[in-house]
């Protein structure tokens, strides 16, 4: 019995040690690309016009392969798939998962040196916390000379952008009595038929700045949002939103994004968003390239085609690209999310939010 | 006392199998008489025996009387008391088995571990309605009167799984007679235990049994066990009772080849019967001519086995011609069993066992006579 | 020469016999193996864990303490979280408690439908169970609802309200139960109960009395699994407690990981919060489980399971069994069904039937992952099962059968990835195998891994339980026959615990196919599974896709758990 006891003691010593390796990264410490070796773009990044395309197509073909990291729907990317695919003989290996996991799976193998992707596209949140993290790219090239200026960022450029605004079902919501503007969110006439989503507190932060910069008093716009939280019932994710409101669950979606919503209409749903309520509110969602890529002509070269014919392909699904706002919008008033100030406030105005819908229940 | 008539029980042979061809479920399964047309009587007072191999049926019998089992056809009463009633076009009667008001000792004792020996000795009364319900009191002081009967007393606070075998089947036996029951069954209760202990406790259960005067049905395979504590035994063989009597009617005269065989060991000697005169019988066999009584009614000419006991017949070394039935052999293997010898004694074809007393043993090899008294061969038909 | 050779010789015998001294015998090689395979697999998602609840760049902290209870909602939060966990596990064990009983211990009819009635609500993805029963039962839209609305007036049941997250949980829940409660009544000598019967007592009594407190030790570790599954479950609290602010512990863990840096450290805190009440319940389970050997209901004292008669009560019972029958089953199985057929959904009338599509379905069989991830899921789901039972089943023995020290420290920590959040055991695993020699990164056995670490909990409450069970005596008769340890382990104890054994095997399998938050940080390109095709969809707001993915689901499980009963009768396991 002795010796049994001996070797399980060993076994979990063993097991601690071996967990004990090394210490995992405490939250905020994880930047800095580790070991993977930097890749070298700099051949191609001063190149433009045909002879960057053909040095890029040249060597992408040679590195056969090109591996993407996204939380771009399934759908979305099949399509992109195909259509680069066709263009170039390079093989698109994709994972995708949600944004905050995109994220924490590019920090994680990039602390620990290992080079798994070589081009990101997520939310804007999350590329930029990457932008401040330094594990991304800067990127030059003739495409961003299409791409306005709230789409530029440190590291990554929009691709698209996922715009804000209320749909709601026609079946509950007659003609006439839909949303034409934010405020009217907080009309009692929706009271328990208006839904909002747990997690836009980008887009809560959007609109209360929007107001406070019309002119609106601190406590003008504290009043709506509670008036709006009182109306609200929750909800958690935009797909079930917009799920819930096409069935009638919901009469009045707060803030789903349109393509979502185009895309429901589109099969012949009972829902609309127009005359789109403005000011349409945009976040930008788009692409880096990654310092560590082991492929990296192929990021590139998809990086380019992404803001190029690849901006065609977001088009016909109901995307909003980043090279043609206007033909998405019209002459839709439009504000863009303070990306930066969403990464660097973002529990502040995250826990904001949460309380703001927290305490709806006392109001009501 | 206990009435039972034509009872019957079936059981689904092999499980219905879905016919793959059209899906349709096949009609009917086969069915398995585990009890065919089973009828006897238990007297007032009576310990009454239901032995035979496992299989035979016994122990459904009387899981049938416990009402744990519902019987196909048949008639089960106690006293006046109808428990269980099925006749075509009658109404069927079936009580409960929690309303018979029986008491039972289940082969694994099935004494509740979660329960000291006081409460599962004090359940059968703290679970009677509301209104026969004893005080507590008096639960308590029957509780420990039984307890006290059982040797069991000083028990009473122990957890029930801290007792030993034997402690555990008295304790099943308290739990079982506390209520008093008009009628006690013992489905195997000596089984799990070792060979001294079910001597010891054999003897203390007739005894019980006696003194309280409870009418009991026993179930056993162990024809030791029936015989020493029965007041009749029921043999019973694939569903149906084959002999019925008292233990030394059954024991002396098998009325089968299969009583013979079960109860005790038996040298068989088949030959056919040559001549009769009233009760007394001559036997041919290969071996030698055999004379012996029996009540049976045979014609010259039948095939029969005779059956004679092994402590039923004689050994010497000199012949003794006087006296009838005597045959040569030889002996041809002994095993001393502590209170007697057995000798396997060759004649002819035969081979004989014969228990002698443990002052003769005689070696292997040795010519010997057997001797087999008329009074003790039983003669047995043949099928 | 003469005299130096036998020396020599005798030297060579000795040298074996005394290294063979310090050589592990097999037993000690396994019992080893097992107790360092579960330390590791424990240790390392705590390790991470706990280094990030108490540790930040400076040194130790308490902050995520402060900002994960310090929070105004904190209050009514914990007091939601336990009111609908405890009353999830009431439920589902009212539930699957009777439903194991009748089951196995009574004539009931119909029990090929019990087999269904007990095991589809598991098998439905949680998701789709959930909003399946937003649409049979929210007051605006519920198919329920508008049924009863002429008798009860409109919106008459609410199931966004704590009672309704209650009434899906438990039901989703009660499966687990009710393969605990199979296990444990089979092996449970009836004699006891008829014992009871014969003694005077109604059923209810025998019930009560006899059957309940023999059966503690699976009652316990089915609360105990329960509460802890419930206050970790997510879909329901995110579908329909949100809507009316109904706030519960996970809803909380996910604001605070949703944020960027992820806040660990509350995360941490709040699992952290949940290990300990777990802990207390499996010290309590413990405590249950010791104060009897006398549990131990399985003797080697041959028994013949009979079922009980419920002579005039067997009609009733038929009828409630097809109207659960109805209700858990068929209604939301109806409803994806029905789902599954259209472009969106719409409430059922005329029209809709004329638009029904097989769309989904070819949409479905179009996709060039479905396949991959269907075989990925069946070899993670198989492979896990059968590792983790067959693990937990010598984990269990040494827990509950052996004398070594620390052997409770084992079954504590075989419990503890039941509370890590599953984004934490996934960042834990990628944190070791990106570091790590190796190179499992990436391919398919993280996954397994990860998988095995999750269900560990499930399988060790299932093996442990049927352990407790099984009596000492036959343990040691088969070492007295001259059987060693491995040879009793496999020839005497694992056809014992087979029943239970199986019965954990078959849930792991089951909830394999729908395990999500881990995979979704170590799947990698290629090595997609089921759950992340369904993440995909959901995500994308394919909810028609996604009920026929659910549909296909079901089937095929239905199939696969059909095969391993049929197996297992084979080997003697249904008894009746």
């Amino acid at each position: 019995m002795n010796r049994l006891k001996l070797s399980l003691a060993v076994a979990c010593t063993a097991a601690l040690v071996a967990a004990c390796g090394g210490g995992p990264p405490t939250s905020g410490n994880s930047g800095g690309a580790g070991g993977a070796d930097k890749a070298d773009y700099s051949q191609w990044l001063d190149l433009t016009g045909e002879q960057r395309e053909e040095a890029l197509v040249k060597a992408a073909e040679e590195e056969g392969q090109l591996s993407l990291y996204t939380s771009l729907s399934s759908k979305i990317i099949d399509e992109l798939i195909d259509s680069f695919e066709e263009t170039y003989d390079v093989t698109l290996e994709v994972y995708r998962a949600s944004g905050e996991a995109v994220l924490q799976r590019v920090l994680q193998e990039n602390a620990a040196g290992y080079g798994g992707a070589d081009v990101v596209e997520t939310n804007a949140g999350e590329m930029q916390a990457l932008g401040n993290e330094g594990v991304l790219q800067p990127y030059q090239g003739e495409a961003l000379d299409n791409v306005p200026d709230d789409g530029k960022f440190e590291g990554w450029t929009a691709t698209r952008f996922n715009v804000f605004a209320p749909s709601w079902n026609t079946k509950a919501i007659g003609k006439g009595e839909q949303p034409k503007t934010w405020e009217d969110l907080a009309d009692p006439k929706y009271k328990g038929k208006l839904a909002l989503e747990v997690g836009d507190f980008d887009w809560y932060m959007a609109l209360h700045d929007y107001w406070l910069a019309e002119g609106k008093s601190q406590d003008e716009v504290d009043k709506l949002f509670t008036t709006m939280a009182a109306n609200g019932k929750k909800v958690k994710g935009h797909s079930v939103m917009a799920e819930l409101t096409s069935s009638g669950q919901f009469g009045v979606a707060a803030s789903n994004y349109t393509y979502i919503v185009e895309e429901l209409k589109a099969k012949g749903a009972p829902v609309e968003l127009e005359p789109l309520v403005a000011p349409a509110i945009v976040r930008p969602n788009g692409l880096g390239l990654m310092k560590t890529a082991q492929h990296p002509a192929a990021a590139l070269l998809f990086k380019d085609w992404m803001l190029g014919d690849g901006q065609k392909v977001l088009a016909e699904l109901n995307m909003t690209p980043s090279t043609d706002l206007e033909g998405a919008l019209g002459d839709t008033e439009r504000i863009a999310l303070d990306v930066e100030k969403v990464v660097k406030e973002n529990e502040k105005w995250s826990k904001a939010y949460e309380e703001l819908l927290a305490g709806s229940d006392e109001v009501k | 006392m206990l009435h039972i008539d034509n009872l019957v029980k079936t059981f689904d042979g092999e499980r219905r199998k879905r016919a793959r061809s059209n899906g349709k479920e096949e009609a009917a399964a086969t069915k398995i008489f585990a009890v065919n047309d089973v009828s006897f009587e238990v007297g007032e007072g009576e310990l009454f025996t239901l032995l035979g191999p496992s299989g035979c049926g016994k122990t459904t019998t009387l899981r049938a009387i416990a009402g744990l089992e519902k019987p196909d056809a048949g008639h089960i009463a106690v006293g006046e008391r109808v428990l269980f009633s099925s006749k075509p076009g009658e109404k069927t009667v079936n009580v409960p088995a929690n309303s018979r008001g029986l008491g039972m000792v289940f082969q694994s004792y099935a004494i509740w571990p979660h329960m000291t020996v006081f409460n599962n000795v004090a359940f059968p009364l703290q679970v009677m309605k509301r209104g026969e319900r004893p005080a507590k009191r008096e639960i308590s002081e029957r509780v420990m009167r039984v307890l006290e009967t059982m040797e069991l007393g000083s028990y009473a606070n122990r957890q029930a799984t801290k007792l030993s075998g034997g402690q555990q089947q008295r304790l099943a036996l308290a739990r079982a007679i506390v209520i008093e029951p008009t009628l006690l069954l013992l489905d195997e209760p000596l089984s799990n235990l070792d060979a001294k202990l079910r001597e010891s406790l054999r003897y203390e259960l007739k005894r019980l049994q006696r003194e309280l005067g409870i009418t009991s049905v026993y179930v056993t395979h162990d024809q030791i066990e029936a015989l020493a504590l029965s007041t009749k035994i029921a043999v019973m063989s694939d569903g149906n009772v084959v002999q019925l009597g008292r233990p030394r009617e059954i024991y002396q005269n098998p009325n089968n080849k299969f009583v013979a065989e079960f109860i005790g060991t038996s040298n068989f000697i088949s030959g056919v019967v040559s001549a009769h005169r009233g009760e007394q019988y001559t036997v041919e066999t290969n071996d030698g001519r055999l004379l012996l009584d029996s009540a049976a009614d045979m014609p010259g000419g039948t095939e029969v086995v005779v059956s004679v006991r092994p402590e039923s017949m004689e050994l010497y070394e000199e012949s003794r011609p006087d006296l009838p039935n005597e045959w040569r052999g030889s002996v041809l293997t002994r095993a001393f069993l502590g209170d007697s010898v057995d000798h396997v004694i060759g004649v002819g074809k035969h081979e004989l066992r014969v228990r002698c007393n443990p002052s003769i043993s005689i070696a292997p090899g040795s010519d010997v006579y057997v001797r087999m008294p008329p009074e003790n061969l039983s003669l047995v038909p043949v099928n | 020469m003469t005299t130096a050779s036998p020396a020599l010789g005798q030297e060579t015998v000795a040298e074996p016999a005394r290294w063979r001294r310090w050589l592990p015998t097999p037993k000690m090689l396994i019992l080893g193996m097992v107790g360092l395979a579960i330390g590791y697999l424990a240790l390392v998602p705590l390790y991470y864990l706990l280094w990030g609840t108490f540790f930040d760049g400076n040194g130790v902290t308490f902050g995520g303490f402060e900002r994960a209870y310090g929070h105004s909602q904190i209050l009514p939060l914990i007091g939601n979280s336990l009111w609908f966990a405890i009353g999830a596990a009431v439920l589902s064990l009212v539930v699957g408690t009777s439903l194991a009983y009748l089951n196995v211990r009574t004539d009931v009819p119909f029990k090929a439908l019990f087999f269904a009635a007990s095991i589809v609500p598991l098998i439905i993805p949680g998701i789709l169970y959930t909003i399946s029963w937003i649409f049979l039962a929210s007051p605006d839209i519920g198919l329920i609802n508008r049924l009863i609305e002429p008798v009860f007036g409109s919106g008459a049941i609410d199931i966004f309200t704590i009672w309704g997250m209650v009434w899906v949980e438990g039901l989703h829940l009660s499966p687990i139960v009710f393969l605990l409660m199979v296990a444990a009544f089979r092996s449970m000598d009836p004699s006891l109960e008829e014992s009871a019967l014969m003694s005077g007592a109604t059923r209810w009594q025998v019930f009560r009395k006899v059957t309940v407190p023999l059966t503690r030790p699976a009652i316990v570790a089915s609360i105990l699994i329960m509460v802890v599954r419930s206050l970790e479950s997510f879909e329901v609290p995110a579908l329909l407690g949100l809507q009316n602010g109904i706030y519960v512990f996970t809803s909380r863990i996910y604001f605070v990981l949703r944020s960027y840096p992820p806040d660990f450290g509350a995360a941490g805190a709040l699992a952290v919060g949940l290990l300990v009440l777990a802990l207390i319940g499996v010290a309590m389970a413990n405590i249950v489980g010791k104060s009897g050997k006398n549990f131990q209901t399985v003797t080697g004292k041959g028994f013949r399971p009979r079922p009980m008669e419920l002579g005039k009560w067997r009609p009733v019972m038929g009828v409630a069994i097809v109207l659960y029958f109805i209700l858990t089953v068929i209604a939301p199985l109806v409803v994806l069904l029905y789902t599954s057929l259209l472009k969106f959904y719409t409430a059922p009338s005329w029209d809709v039937f004329k638009t029904m599509t097989l769309d989904n379905y070819r949409e479905l069989a179009g996709m060039s992952k479905a396949m991959t991830a269907l075989q990925n899921s069946l070899a993670l789901g198989l492979g896990s099962a059968t590792l983790v039972m067959a693990f937990m089943a010598i984990a269990a023995w040494i827990v509950v059968r052996s004398r070594i020290r620390g052997r409770h420290l084992l079954d504590q920590l075989a419990f503890v990835p039941l509370v890590i959040p599953g984004l934490v055991l996934g960042l834990a695993l990628s944190f070791v195998y990106l570091r790590s020699p190796i190179p499992i990164y990436g391919t398919l056995f993280i996954l397994l891994i990860a998988y095995v670490t999750r269900y560990m909990p499930y399988g060790m409450r299932y093996a442990v339980i049927s352990m407790h069970q099984i009596s000492n005596e036959l343990e040691e008769s088969a070492q007295v026959s001259g059987a060693s340890w491995w040879q009793t382990f496999r020839r005497v104890l694992l056809p014992l615990l087979a029943p239970g054994l199986l019965a954990g095997w078959v849930y792991i399998l089951v909830v394999s196919f729908r395990e999500l938050s881990s995979s979704i940080l170590l799947y990698s390109p290629g090595n997609e599974v089921l759950s992340i095709l369904i993440f995909e969809q959901f995500e994308d707001g394919e909810f028609t896709v996604l009920s026929a993915l659910g549909v296909v689901m079901v089937l095929t499980l239905i199939l696969l758990v059909s095969i391993a009963y049929k197996l297992g009768a084979k080997v003697g396991l249904n008894r009746n």
